[in-house]
């Protein structure tokens, strides 16, 4: 005959496995590393563990879960990928409505599953024409004409898309971010004669590529003592900047 | 086009971020109306004769001050407003003048003076370093002061 307990002692490698999910969800979608071990740290405690030893690298994620007395370690690998605020913002309210007991370990683990599968609000064409919209409104603000933004409109929505065709095709940023530079300075650079500010269309046309989140993300870790964490964002966003001044240099040696 | 409206042209360019970084569609307006705020403040700042680094810091701190309240109120994490918001003030200016400088420099013949696309290279890489600067630490700021409590 087994003896149950009233309350089961909660299991340390489940505490581990779902906070380590959760953690990984925030770090892949643009979360800076505060968030991060932030939501290791309250997802575990939340779950049940007494003592949470977390670690956050750039490229990986580590916690120590101990309960009780028992003990699990778990690693989980996590390259950095795009940003993502709608699963930024989902981990959060999950991990809120944990805390605050609106859902079990169970209901948690469905949560963060459903934020997996279904990660993207617009299509991607949609979004290459409203980032390409973008740019030209970049145009107006360094004081192009009308036509400059629609000549920017088109060549920055134009290298929008070869960057989500390359970055489908899992090529790394140092290749798409030149690629797509070129093709947006490119249709920009041919059609220049058209606007009477073309430097303006010229400069915005590949704002697209600039790295926000990374260098944004990048300054919130230095300033919260992340020291190696900011270098490594810091230096993908420069390995970006220089990916896209090639693209644009060599594109302008066609054109200009 | 009155320097005013200009500052209107901030909300498109941050919709269209907002969108690449796949924002909730309810977080869409609020984000186009941080960054236009943001724009109009470094604008008035800069009419009363601030420079461009320290307007670019007090509009970031403003964006992501009220971006922390505004993620609160929705129930968003707050750099979804916040970096949307703050992607119109990047100086893209002086980034392509950088650029074009240094290319400028680079082709340059043997024995030619490229002492002025040096200067002008050199500042534009500072100008536009110092402006992500002020851009980056504003919007970190706010979060980090405002999540201990």
């Amino acid at each position: 005959m087994d003896v149950r307990l009233p309350h089961p002692p909660p299991d340390p490698a489940r505490i581990a496995k779902l906070a380590l999910d959760a953690a990984v969800l925030v770090h892949q979608s643009g979360g800076d590393t505060a968030r991060t071990t932030a939501t290791l740290d309250r997802a575990a405690r939340a779950l049940g563990a007494g003592r949470v030893d977390a670690i956050v690298s750039s490229l990986s994620l580590g916690v120590t879960v101990s309960v009780d007395g028992r003990q699990e370690t778990a690693l989980r690998r996590a390259p950095h990928m795009g940003v993502n605020f709608r699963v930024l913002s989902g981990v959060s309210r999950a991990v809120n409505a944990l805390e605050a007991g609106r859902v079990g370990a169970n209901g948690f683990a469905t949560l963060l599953d459903d934020l997996e599968s279904y990660p993207h609000y617009y299509p991607a064409w949609l979004v290459a024409v409203f980032v390409g919209f973008a740019c030209g409104a970049f145009a107006a603000l360094f004081h192009g004409d009308l036509m400059a933004v629609a000549v920017t409109s088109v060549g920055a929505a134009l290298g929008m898309r070869v960057r989500q065709l390359l970055a489908q095709r899992h090529f790394k940023p140092f290749v798409f971010a030149p690629a797509a530079a070129f093709v947006a300075t490119l249709v920009v650079g041919l059609l220049k004669s058209l606007t009477g500010t073309p430097e303006a269309a010229l400069a915005a046309s590949v704002l697209f590529l600039i790295p926000g989140v990374p260098l944004i993300n990048g300054a919130a870790d230095l300033l919260s003592g992340s020291y190696l964490n900011a270098l490594v964002r810091l230096t993908m966003g420069a390995v970006f900047v220089v990916g896209l001044a090639l693209g644009m240099s060599v594109a302008l040696r066609i054109v200009a | 086009m009155s320097s005013w409206l200009i500052s209107l042209w901030a909300a498109p360019a941050a919709l269209g971020f907002a969108l690449l970084f796949n924002a909730p569609p309810r977080a869409l307006w609020a984000a186009a109306v941080l960054a236009v705020i943001g724009r109009l403040l470094r604008d008035v700042l800069m009419h009363t004769g601030i420079d461009i680094t320290l307007g670019t810091l007090l509009a970031a701190l403003a964006i992501g001050g009220l971006a922390e309240l505004w993620a609160r109120r929705a129930r968003l994490a707050a750099p979804v407003f916040a970096i949307s918001a703050a992607i119109p003030m990047v100086p893209g200016v002086s980034m392509y003048e950088a650029v074009h400088a240094l290319m400028k420099l680079s082709g340059l013949a043997a024995g030619q003076s490229g002492e002025a696309y040096l200067v002008d290279a050199g500042s534009s890489i500072v100008r536009a370093a110092m402006i992500l600067l002020a851009l980056t630490i504003g919007i970190a700021m706010p979060s980090l002061l405002m999540r201990k409590r």
